[in-house]
């Protein structure tokens, strides 16, 4: 019983909350470094030394944001979790069936070539944040 | 899983606010529970029932019984 209780220190969370976007901030300027950086900062053919760099810290930052998250869970309460968890189910379900149709079509030849896999990411995000508004209207 | 928060609170004459801060949940969580929309979890469940000085029969109740 102790254990559990220790895990829904829910005033804790609104910290845990700000230390979340503040690592996904982060984790953005990584990815927008890594992603634009060889193309507008360095040039990634003469060094691709500052390429790898920039890929490995936005992997460093994000492992580090994957812990804040984790944390920010152990801190909600309750149903704060539970809405949490509907909305990753969702999230999870729709990438698993999005993700397998689009290998699919792109197999069979049905995609046009404008379509970009780096959107994915983006629907999951707006799934996401869809789930939970969802959740939060349904349990007010 | 019915209880009888609500009728606790108002004798108490706190709001879901108060209560939330004391059993240490958000607001919309003891809404929830009041609500009948969700059930707490056992620690929960026994912080409100220490709370109000009852047994946690006396504040839950299975609605299947």
């Amino acid at each position: 019983m102790q254990a559990h209780t220790e895990t829904t220190d829910y005033r804790d969370s609104n910290k845990k909350a700000a230390q979340l976007v503040l690592w996904t901030l982060i984790w953005l300027a990584t990815l927008a470094a890594a992603r634009f950086g060889p193309e507008f900062v360095w040039d990634a053919q003469q060094q691709p030394v500052a390429s790898w760099v920039a890929v490995a810290v936005n992997v460093f930052v994000g492992i580090a944001w994957i812990v804040a998250f984790t944390r920010l869970l152990r801190a909600l309460d309750d149903l704060q979790r539970k809405i949490m968890q509907d909305a990753l189910a969702v999230t999870l379900g729709v990438g698993w069936v999005v993700g397998f149709a689009y290998f699919v079509a792109d197999a069979a030849g049905l995609l046009p070539q404008g379509v970009n896999i780096a959107l994915f990411p983006v629907l999951l995000g707006v799934i996401f944040v869809i789930a939970f508004i969802v959740g939060r209207i349904r349990y007010r | 899983m019915r209880n009888r928060i609500a009728d606790l609170r108002a004798e108490r004459a706190w709001t879901q606010a108060d209560l939330a801060q004391r059993v240490g949940v958000s607001r919309q969580s003891i809404n929830a529970i009041e609500t009948g929309k969700f059930d707490p979890s056992l620690p929960v469940a026994f912080r409100l029932a220490k709370l109000f000085d009852l047994a946690i029969e006396d504040v839950f109740t299975d609605i299947d019984r």
